[in-house]
């Protein structure tokens, strides 16, 4: 391994290598990816099962009350290699043994392994699909977000001014409104939902990102290699988005990955407020509902549903992290003196 | 050769507030012809890399502004030009090197791709592949393939200086402004790259702005000298004039200061104080604070620049009685 390392020479790698070699050697970080890759994953997984129902036109089982399986509990704690059976159909005790007691056991361990909840739906299936809506509210207010906060950022960081202050005071404001209250105002203008949540997660979070592209933008404007840029007779739009962008794109990478989590958050917050999702098992809605059997000790819906989004998080922050510093121009080797 | 390319006319540029204005260039002037090299050299903050950058229009504004004077490039007036035609000048027709070539390129970007840039800015259908290694190869980059290849950080301070020459030759300029190009370097370094200077200067007959704090280096190099201090041009001839025989004490305290191989045991003597502080030039002479053949009328006065011959000037009331 590290005799070809020393092989590569340094200029046959980019930039981009260099950052994900040093993300590689992080233990941690490689863990939080393996995480994330695993949930990705599984909101793949729960796209496709979302589509082929929609497609055979079937209500799937995870949105089908069956009321003779409420509350089943997870199904290593119930029994599942039990000798005896009871048969479904003449309702006679059956004693198993050898092969058809092991065969019966893991069939039984897959179906329902995360139990039921207070409908009979299959929490582990309804546990698929919060993901896949946790990711489509992550990557689509990512979409809305980003483009507006790079683009105002950079204008206001570059040009400075008029540009600058009306943009302070643009994102000033959009900060000042409490979030809740304003996603509250765009869910009546659009209809509860998720276009609803997607706008109102959206249209806020990009103030973080602009503030920051501004800072970063402000501090490398004056850099020598913006004047020689100048001086070569780049135009304000290349200098901005060839030149100085691709200095400060890290930091919409590490933005991203912190503030996919808190939309998730976001989303959950208010699916259980019941102002987001409608109608569809969201993670926020399952954490709604598992709270009404919690005391009588139903626990295992809240219990999945809130150490999956406790890993998710977990796991996006601190990858987060692991990126900042594995793109940090200042760590990079030889890196410009500034 | 007798036309001017490039003048320079009473350039004013000053920066802060137009009320009090911090006056880092007050009313220079010189010209550059096709071909020749003119040194513009004084000490750190004295308005030279100002002027350089004022030459077509780089000075951002605000904070600075364009007080007065002009800049006549090839009879165009660079400061009334729109932001189009400032752009088909600047790289094409005037160029730049900056003092701190590790961070006057682009860190993100490798230097192929770099060059290759300032190519089509310009000249958008231009074989460019080909043509930036044939002016990495100019410039004197051994193994330019795997050079172009490099990111910046990558190459030594020479290495990055010859990239950002090629950079700046990439359109064939005619004019090359070169702002302490040697100055972040090795001192061996230093001379490859301005014996470089000098042999594309030649070859590509360009007129070529050397800025420099050093008046030893201007020597072999420059045809005409331009001492600056305080925001003026204090003496201004033929190079080998200037330093062998000074009319300005500024220039005199200057050459005292610069260390030679053959000077025996003489001490070196340096200038007392630093320059002024352009928020607020001194009244009179500028240079008269630390001028040591001060008179009672050099704070009174300012001195004009006294023509002493052809393209000889001196803003000295007292030049007359140095090396007479």
């Amino acid at each position: 391994m590290s005799a070809s390392m020393d092989n590569l020479s340094s200029d046959g790698r980019t930039l981009w290598g260099e950052a994900w070699r040093r993300l590689r050697r992080n233990r941690l970080a490689m863990i939080c990816l393996w995480i994330v890759g695993f949930y990705t994953v599984l909101a793949l997984y729960g796209e496709g099962v979302y589509r082929w129902h929609q497609w055979r036109d079937i209500t799937p089982s995870y949105q089908r009350a069956n009321l003779d399986k409420q509350y089943l509990e997870p199904s290593p704690l119930r029994q599942p290699f039990a000798a005896e059976r009871v048969d479904s159909q003449t309702g006679e005790t059956v004693v198993l043994s050898g092969w058809s007691r092991l065969r019966s056991g893991m069939s039984n361990l897959l179906t329902h392994p995360m139990g039921t909840d207070g409908l009979g739906r299959d929490v582990f299936q309804r546990l698929v699909q919060g993901t896949r809506i946790a990711y489509q509210v992550g990557i689509i207010t990512s979409l809305i977000a980003i483009p507006i906060g790079v683009l105002l950022g950079c204008l206001a960081g570059y040009f400075g001014g008029r540009t600058d202050d009306f943009i302070v005071w643009l994102y000033s404001t959009f900060a000042a409104i409490p979030g809740l209250l304003f996603i509250l105002a765009i869910a009546m203008v659009v209809g509860q939902g998720l276009l609803g949540v997607y706008l109102g997660i959206g249209l806020t979070m990009w103030v973080g990102l602009c503030r920051l592209i501004r800072g970063e933008v402000i501090k490398h404007k004056d850099r020598p290699y913006v004047t020689a840029a100048h001086a070569l007779g780049v135009g304000h739009t290349r200098i901005i988005f060839r030149h100085i962008l691709p200095n400060v794109f890290h930091v919409v990478i590490v933005t991203f990955t912190l503030r996919f989590p808190a939309a998730i958050g976001t989303e959950v917050f208010l699916s259980f407020l019941g102002i987001g999702v409608q109608g569809e098992p969201s993670w926020g809605i399952m954490i709604s509902n598992a709270r009404l059997r919690l005391w009588h000790g139903v626990w295992w819906e809240m219990a999945f549903v809130t150490a999956a989004i406790f890993f998710i998080v977990l796991a996006f922050n601190l990858l987060g992290d692991a990126l900042r510093d594995a793109l940090d121009p200042r760590l990079r080797e030889g890196g410009e003196s500034s | 050769m007798s036309e001017s390319l490039l003048e320079v006319r009473d350039l004013r540029v000053y920066f802060g507030s137009r009320e009090r204005p911090v006056r880092a260039v007050d009313g220079v002037s010189f010209d550059m012809r096709e071909g020749e090299t003119v040194a513009l050299v004084g000490e750190s903050g004295c308005g030279k890399s100002v002027t350089a950058m004022a030459l077509s229009r780089l000075v951002p504004e605000p904070p600075g502004f364009y007080a007065g004077g002009e800049v006549l490039y090839r009879d165009q007036h660079v400061l009334q030009l729109d932001e189009r035609s400032l752009r088909d000048i600047r790289g094409n027709e005037i160029s730049y090197i900056f003092q701190d070539p590790g961070a006057s390129l682009n860190p993100v970007f490798r230097i192929g791709y770099q060059i290759r840039e300032a190519i089509q800015l310009h000249r958008p259908d231009d074989d460019a592949e080909h043509e930036v290694l044939e002016l990495m190869q100019m410039v004197g980059m051994s193994d330019p393939q795997r050079a172009a290849r490099a990111y910046p950080h990558e190459l030594s301070g020479g290495m990055q200086q010859r990239a950002m020459i090629a950079m700046a030759l990439a359109c064939r300029p005619r004019v090359l402004i070169a702002d302490e190009p040697t100055t972040a370097l090795d001192v061996t370094i230093q001379a490859q790259i301005l014996e470089l200077l000098v042999k594309l200067q030649a070859e590509l007959g360009m007129a070529m702005l050397l800025i420099t704090h050093n008046l030893g280096l201007v020597a072999g190099v420059a045809h005409h000298v331009n001492v600056m201090y305080a925001g003026r041009i204090v003496e201004s001839g033929e190079t080998v004039d200037v330093l062998t025989r000074p009319r300005h004490p500024y220039t005199a305290g200057l050459l005292k200061a610069v260390p030679r191989l053959q000077g025996g045991d003489e001490r070196l003597v340096g200038l007392e104080g630093t320059v002024p502080n352009p928020a607020g030039w001194p009244e009179g002479c500028r240079f008269a604070p630390r001028c040591p053949m001060r008179q009672p009328r050099c704070e009174a006065e300012d001195p004009p620049a006294n023509r002493i011959a052809q393209g000889r000037y001196s803003r000295c009331h007292f030049w007359e009685q140095l090396n007479p």
